[in-house]
């Protein structure tokens, strides 16, 4: 019952969302190319998709943030980690790399122009760069969270160091390693974007830059709707319960 | 002081291998310019008044969406979750948009407002409402209703369950969102400004690429850095502390 409720609300809300949004782009007194019509954005789709432009571009943009995130999970985590292990090493590099987490790698981006040019490797390390701080960061953060009494419980029940990194400081570290990937993932999906808008040859961010210049308007909000999809779908079915499952899981409990 | 002086040490050894690394002639200076160089360039900024421009150029755009987004957003958030049926699908729908808010509106801005000052703040304020929409809307559908009803039942009225309960209760929730969609927005700013617009720290590190002044852009990218930590630091974090002690929800065991 409340189901149908439910279903019935939505089909409401985006009825009347595209309605009026194919309303304003019939009546509202502006050139066509300020705001085409669903239907042109539907059948911009079905022209690249044709064309074979959108799926290169889709999965240029995604190799590149997936790339990053990889090389975050690889290099970032196990840095976090290792810088986490002594409190001096953890103090010394706090103030570091919460400057250089927020100097976002976009602004960075003039100089890596100057160092690599218009190329690729200036948007590769630009959105590395963007995601990696905020993954060691947190992962440094993490450990440091872990409390010391569970250390010395262990050791003083005669574990290895091995043992302890293993039992408690990682599965201790994991909900902050997750909140700290999923938030570089977040600011390396939007670095991206626009380091692909300022350099790109290919890629989302590029292909809705470009086609402003064209007045390809119904181009650019195929991107932008995309751009936004493939993060929910991130976010949602990747990111949120990779967060959940371990805060949940091994989440430490206060007090 | 103790802190500060340990706050302080990690950039000491930072400048200090930097400023060997291009005395050693490692690297040349067009690609990594000499810390007295930077110096001397930003001293060369401010006192010809420019740098203050930019700063002033981008902080102002920062303040009016700030203004123009946040009383609208937490406005709109209250409306759409006091409807409880209509709240869980605006939901996901301001998500969406929540997702996609930031640089990725810029060429439409463009479109729409053409190059400059307009569509340049318009990424600012989109940045902001988009995420305190949400997290307002998520704040208020997180205030337990049995709150709601005791206030009800002693005899309120709608409009005290608005002012007492949900506005106070979904504040967390709010000034976090502030605070994270500042920080969002802030990225997202130096993006724009680096396309859309002729003033601002993001058009000033921008332009030094183009006549491949390393100086120049270093002079932008520590004052972005640091007008961000200041600005957390002093004003959204304190906020953010004090919102959640004052108002934040204790759980009932």
């Amino acid at each position: 019952m409340l189901r149908r409720e439910a279903v019935m609300t939505w089909l409401v809300v985006l009825a009347g969302f595209f309605g009026a949004w194919s309303l304003m782009a019939a009546t509202l007194p502006v050139p066509a190319y300020f705001l085409p019509p669903p239907t042109a954005v539907v059948s911009a789709f079905g022209e690249l998709v044709r064309k074979g432009i959108l799926p290169t571009y889709v999965a240029e943009s995604l190799r590149r943030i997936l790339t990053a995130a990889v090389l975050g999970l690889v290099v970032g985590v196990p840095a976090g980690l290792l810088l986490g292990m002594s409190r001096r090493v953890a103090d010394f590099f706090y103030p570091l790399l919460n400057f250089f987490q927020s100097v976002s790698g976009i602004a960075w981006l003039p100089l890596f122009l100057v160092w690599f040019g218009f190329s690729e490797r200036t948007i590769l390390v630009a959105v590395n760069y963007t995601l990696l701080f905020p993954v060691i960061f947190n992962a440094m953060l993490g450990v440091r969270s872990v409390p010391p009494l569970y250390v010395n419980a262990l050791r003083t029940l005669g574990a290895s160091r091995w043992r302890i990194v293993r039992d408690v400081v990682l599965p201790g570290a994991l909900p902050s390693i997750a909140t700290g990937l999923r938030l570089g993932l977040a600011y390396g999906w939007r670095a991206l974007i626009a380091a692909e808008m300022l350099v790109g040859a290919n890629g989302l961010g590029f292909m809705i830059f470009s086609a402003q210049s064209f007045h390809l308007t119904a181009r650019i909000m195929l991107g932008m709707s995309l751009i936004g999809g493939l993060w929910l779908v991130l976010d949602y079915f990747l990111l949120r319960p990779l967060e959940e499952a371990t805060i949940a899981r091994w989440g430490l409990i206060q007090r | 002081m103790k802190a500060g002086a340990r706050g302080a040490l990690p950039f000491a050894v930072l400048i200090a291998v930097w400023w060997l690394v291009t005395r050693l002639g490692f690297v040349q200076p067009i690609f990594l310019p000499p810390p007295g160089d930077v110096i001397r360039v930003a001293t060369e900024l401010a006192s010809d008044g420019s740098l203050w421009i930019d700063i002033a150029a981008s902080l102002g755009r920062v303040f009016l969406g700030i203004v123009a987004g946040v009383p609208l957003a937490v406005g709109l958030g209250v409306l759409v979750a006091l409807n409880r049926r209509l709240a869980p699908v605006v939901e996901p729908i301001v998500g969406f948009f929540n997702a996609l808010s930031g640089i990725a509106w810029l060429p439409l801005a463009i479109t729409w407002f053409g190059l400059g000052w307009t569509s340049v703040t318009f990424i600012m304020f989109n940045t902001i409402f988009f995420l305190v929409f949400f997290n307002t809307l998520v704040g208020v559908r997180a205030v337990p209703r049995i709150f709601e009803q005791a206030v009800l039942t002693m005899g309120g009225s709608r409009r005290d369950v608005i002012w007492e309960v949900l506005i106070p209760g979904a504040l967390p929730s709010v000034v976090t969102g502030i605070r994270m969609s500042i920080g969002f927005g802030w990225r997202a700013l130096i993006a724009a400004e680096m396309i859309a617009t002729s003033t601002g720290l993001g058009f000033l590190i921008y332009n030094g690429a183009n006549f491949l002044q390393s100086d120049t852009i270093l002079v932008g990218i520590i004052v972005i850095g640091v007008l961000w930590l200041l600005t957390d630091r002093l004003l959204l974090r304190p906020l953010e502390r004090r919102t959640i002690e004052r108002w934040g929800l204790v759980s009932i065991t």
